[in-house]
């Protein structure tokens, strides 16, 4: 339902400074959002959880990891689709919209999808013979596994920036901000590149989202879509330090798709960036060392994987079921040990281990973690460090990068 | 709705379905995900492939030390062809005299 029970609200009832207030448009009626919010941190507030659906099972689908990494919180934005709503800043009067539904309004009639195919949907042996039932087939689920519709409006041609630092640091979270301003207080012209609008600190000069590393061509690409025109920024550097960091894993629970569940790490992010509190009652569902902890710090309760039989609802998270009982729950909060961020170490040829959580890059004492066209080097969670040990790795591995670079250049 | 537990919501692939490619004798991670789809959606197996490889190894139907990730390839992070051809464009006009 829309603008039906809230899922966060600000912490302070104050209202706002006129100049801190905004009001963007969903599905054409108008929400109060804060300026510098995500588009997802103003829908939770509003209480829109569920944006799309789901590609196979048309299921009911909304945010989940709340930093960029999942897929399922892709709305249309100012007639453009498959935009990330979690890493989008506002702005007035913008303009979002589901996407993947059918109709507009109403019950979606391919909601039936998901309980005509109650087990299994094999599409190697599901309607292939005969030829022609094959077709149609293929025609339908085209249609409906398509992601969004096609913009409005042709995409202007993005401006292209070529850049040549000492080093790229991928990413701007605890360990890449703390290599940055080592290595710009040592002298080197540095780029580090986070991908979240919302998330520029002071060592972040922008919003970019790193797509591709190529080591072939020597090559980090990364675009900006934060601002009035798409620009895709090339970059060329003696070395390349990955601060990827981690992410949660999802935690295999009956209906852990339900919109209204939530990535337990993301969540403590988003209302410590916003210093919004949770508006419903919310279960963090973990191992009792993770969760319990977080559920302290969110004002929530915390449950053990094992002690839950099924997350309930209808489009929504409605209940939980346990062992003991049914218990009422608008919000669930999935923590799982998080697992290094590894896709970019791999594309730029870096080893990875797997070490209980996750896969890990391979990097020798000083922080090296391969070579080619650059010195590639890795700190803090990626690496396999703790969140806590993040920024004194990211200073260490920076110092070693330091030494590194004034060899080479005396060379 | 029908109650299921997912590893991969992008492409929609479920425990069952995964246990279902098992019994067809499939194993490893990147068989797995050559017959689910798993990891093929928008997000490109972040939310999923870590997810897969506790299960498989819960399964016992991989080991902890020779385990390797399926590979990853650009883009990491979702990029318009319109972007992509911006880039080619330039280098084209820088090529010819």
């Amino acid at each position: 339902m829309f603008g039906a029970d809230p899922l966060l609200r600000a912490r302070d009832t104050a209202p706002l400074a006129a100049e801190r207030r905004l009001t963007i448009l969903y599905d054409d009626r108008p929400i109060a959002a804060t300026r510098d919010d995500t588009v997802t941190a103003a829908l939770l507030r509003a209480g829109v959880v569920a944006t799309s659906r789901s590609l196979k099972y048309r299921r009911p689908r909304g945010p989940f990891c709340l930093q960029g990494d999942c897929g399922t919180c892709l709305v249309r934005i100012d007639g453009v689709p498959n935009r990330r709503a979690c890493t989008t800043a506002v702005r007035e009067g913008m303009r979002v919209e589901p996407q993947n539904r059918v109709l507009s309004g109403g019950p979606d009639p391919t909601a039936l999808v998901d309980r005509m195919f109650a087990s299994n949907l094999d599409h190697h042996h599901f309607m292939v013979r005969p030829k022609l039932v094959n077709r149609v087939m293929q025609e339908v689920a085209r249609n409906l596994a398509g992601l969004g519709t096609l913009p409005d409006r042709p995409a202007a041609p993005a401006r292209c920036e070529e850049h040549h630092p000492d080093v790229v640091v991928i990413g701007g979270g605890r360990s890449g901000r703390a290599a940055a301003s080592r290595l710009r207080a040592a002298g080197l012209d540095v780029a580090c590149l986070e991908r979240r609008e919302h998330d520029l600190g002071t060592a972040v000069a922008h919003a970019h989202a790193v797509f591709g590393v190529y080591p072939a061509e020597g090559l980090v690409a990364a675009m900006d879509t934060a601002g009035d025109g798409d620009v895709l920024r090339t970059y060329r550097a003696a070395h390349v330090l990955l601060a990827t960091g981690a992410r949660e894993v999802m935690t295999p629970l009956r209906n852990n798709d339900l919109p209204g569940v939530l990535a337990a790490r993301g969540l403590a992010e988003l209302l410590a960036r916003t210093g919004d509190v949770l508006a419903c009652p919310t279960v963090v569902i973990g191992p009792p060392s993770l969760a319990r902890p977080l559920a302290a710090t969110l004002g929530a309760d915390a449950l053990a994987p094992d002690e839950v039989r099924a997350i309930l609802g209808g489009g929504r998270v409605e209940a939980i079921a346990t062992s003991s009982g049914k218990r009422e729950a608008g919000c669930v909060a999935l923590a799982s040990p998080a697992a290094p961020a590894s896709e970019l170490a791999r594309q730029a040829g870096a080893q990875v281990q797997w070490n209980g959580d996750g896969f890990a890059v391979v990097r020798d004492a000083d922080g090296r973690c391969g070579a080619g066209p650059w010195t590639l080097w890795a700190c803090g969670e990626v690496a396999g460090t703790t969140a806590q040990d993040a920024a004194d790795d990211g200073e260490r591995v920076a110092a070693a990068i330091v030494a590194a670079h004034r060899q080479g250049t005396i060379r | 709705m029908t109650q299921r537990i997912f590893v991969c919501r992008c492409e929609d692939v479920t425990v069952a379905e995964i246990d279902h490619a098992i019994a067809l004798g499939l194993a490893s991670v990147e068989e797995i995900k050559r017959y689910t789809g798993l990891g093929t959606g928008p997000c490109q197996g972040k939310e999923c492939t870590v997810a897969l490889v506790r299960l498989l190894l819960d399964r016992g139907t991989i080991g902890a030390d020779a385990v390797q990730p399926f590979t990853a390839r650009p883009p990491a992070e979702p990029v318009t062809l319109a972007a992509l051809s911006s880039l080619a464009t330039k280098a084209q006009a820088q090529d010819e005299p």
